[in-house]
C-alpha cells in the first residue's frame, strides 16, 4: 500500500499538501515543547537542558519501530523510502557546519523558523544568516562541486554493513536511546542552572 | 519519571518484538513506467532456442517451459513438459506460485514473442524474478531446432557441430513434434525466411 505518493495513491500535489499540514503539525510541537527557545537548545551542549536529544531520538525511535512494523503488517514497502544518499566528505563538512552554528546560534534550522514565528530577533538574525550561507553555497557552487560530491557511498545501511537484521538493530538503537536518556537525566543533575 | 518509565516499558518491549519476527519479504512494488523501461533496455529476457534444446535433452529439472498461448493451440502443439498458463490467465491466483520463485527457470513462449513478451512485463512489474522468454518463439523454434538448414560444407566446424546439436535435438525432441508442428510451423515459413539473412549474420547462441 505505502509509501502513498510513490504507488500514485495519492498524486504529488496531495502529497505537498500532507506535507504542508505534516510541517505545520511539527512547527507547533517544537514550538509547544519549548524548542523555540535557544538557551534550552544549547543545553544539550553544556548538559543542563538534554530535552532536544530526549525528544529528537523519542520520535525517531518511536517512527523507527513504527515503520518496521507497518513494513512486517505489509502497509508500506520499505525499499521505496526515500533516504538521503551518503557523500562521505560533505556528510562530515556539513555536520561540522551545522554543528557550530548550532552552539553559536542556539539554533537548528527547523527550530529558528518556530522561533521567528513567535518574534524572536535573535531567530530572524540567525534565518538571515542562514540565507547568506544559502546565497554563498549557491553562487560558489562551482568551486566546491568536486568536493560536495566526492566520496559517494550510495545508501549504506548500519544494519547491513554489521550483517543484522534490521529489526535486531532497531532493537539495539532503541536500548542505546535510552542508555543515551539516563546519561542526559544523569547530566542534568550533575550540570544544573537555575535559570535559563 | 513515570511517563519515562511507562515510554522504555512500551518501545522495548515492541522493539524487541520486531527483532524477534523475520522482516517482511513479500514484494508488493510496482514499477514506474521509468523504471520499467530501464528493465526493459538494459535486462535481457532472451534464451535461445539452442540452450533451450540443450536443457531440453538433458532433462534439466530446473527449466520450466511455459506457453503462453491459448488452450487450443497449446493442445495443438507444445514444447516437451511445458505448461499451459494463458496470457489472460496470468494473474490468476492458482498461478502464483509457479511464477514467483526462486528455484526453476522460467521459459515464456509463443508462436512469436510478442504475447511472451508481455508476460515477461507482467511478471518483471510484479518484481519476480527468474522468468525468461524463449527468443524468437516458436516460429525461431521451428527454424532453428526443428528443421535446421544445413550449414554450407564451406562452412566453420562450429557451424556443423552447431547444426548436429540441432538435428539431434530435434530427434530427441522428436516425441512431441510430429506432423502436427508442421502445420503450425507453416504459416511462420513467411516470417523465418525473412529471418534467414538475418539469422546467418547473427551467428550462433
Amino acid at each position: 500500500m505505502g509509501p502513498l505518493a510513490a504507488n500514485e495513491i495519492i498524486s504529488q500535489d496531495t502529497n505537498l499538501i500532507f506535507a504542508f499540514l505534516i510541517g505545520i503539525g511539527f512547527g507547533f510541537v517544537l514550538e509547544g515543547a519549548g524548542f523555540s527557545s535557544s538557551r534550552k537548545l544549547a543545553g544539550v551542549f553544556y548538559g543542563y537542558d538534554t530535552v532536544v536529544l530526549k525528544v529528537f531520538f523519542t520520535a525517531g525511535i518511536t517512527a523507527m519501530i513504527g515503520l518496521l512494523f507497518f513494513s512486517l503488517f505489509g502497509w508500506i514497502d520499505l525499499s521505496l523510502i526515500y533516504i538521503n544518499p551518503t557523500f562521505l566528505y560533505s556528510a562530515i563538512a556539513g555536520g561540522v557546519i551545522m554543528g557550530a552554528g548550532f552552539i553559536l546560534g542556539g539554533f537548528c534550522p527547523g527550530t529558528s523558523f518556530c522561533a521567528a514565528s513567535i518574534g524572536k530577533i535573535d531567530a530572524l538574525v540567525f534565518i538571515g544568516g542562514l540565507l547568506i550561507g544559502i546565497l554563498i553555497f549557491g553562487e560558489g557552487y562551482a568551486l566546491w562541486e568536486g568536493f560536495y560530491n566526492a566520496k559517494f557511498l550510495g545508501i549504506p545501511k548500519i544494519s547491513e554493513s554489521l550483517g543484522l537484521k534490521d529489526g535486531l538493530m532497531a532493537l539495539i538503537i532503541v536500548l542505546v536511546a535510552f542508555a543515551m536518556f539516563w546519561v542526559g537525566e544523569w547530566a542534568e543533575k550533575k550540570f544544573p542552572r537555575e535559570e535559563y | 519519571m513515570n511517563s519515562r518509565i511507562l515510554l522504555a516499558g512500551f518501545l522495548i518491549p515492541m522493539a524487541m518484538i520486531i527483532a524477534a519476527v523475520p522482516s517482511n519479504k513479500t514484494k508488493q512494488y510496482k514499477l514506474t513506467a521509468n523504471q520499467l523501461l530501464q528493465e526493459a533496455v538494459s535486462y535481457e529476457p532472451y534464451i535461445h532456442p539452442d540452450n533451450v534444446a540443450d536443457m531440453l535433452v538433458q532433462q534439466d529439472p530446473s527449466l520450466q517451459l511455459i506457453d503462453v498461448r491459448t488452450p487450443d493451440e497449446f493442445d495443438k502443439f507444445s514444447l516437451p513438459g511445458a505448461i499451459n498458463i494463458p496470457l489472460s490467465e496470468l494473474l490468476a491466483d492458482q498461478y502464483v506460485d509457479l511464477l514467483d520463485q526462486g528455484v526453476k527457470m522460467n521459459v515464456f513462449y509463443s508462436n512469436g514473442t510478442l504475447k511472451s513478451n508481455e508476460a515477461w512485463m507482467i511478471t518483471r512489474q510484479l518484481g519476480y524474478s527468474n522468468n525468461y522468454v524463449l527468443q524468437g518463439g516458436l516460429n525461431y523454434w521451428a527454424e532453428t531446432i526443428i528443421n535446421p538448414v544445413p550449414p554450407a560444407s564451406t562452412s566453420p566446424d562450429e557451424e556443423i557441430a552447431k547444426y548436429n546439436f540441432r538435428k539431434g535435438a530435434s530427434m530427441a525432441l522428436g516425441g512431441d513434434v510430429d506432423t502436427k508442428s508442421a502445420e503450425t510451423a507453416v504459416p511462420a515459413v513467411p516470417v523465418i525466411t525473412a529471418k534467414q539473412a538475418k539469422k546467418r549474420v547473427a551467428g550462433g547462441c
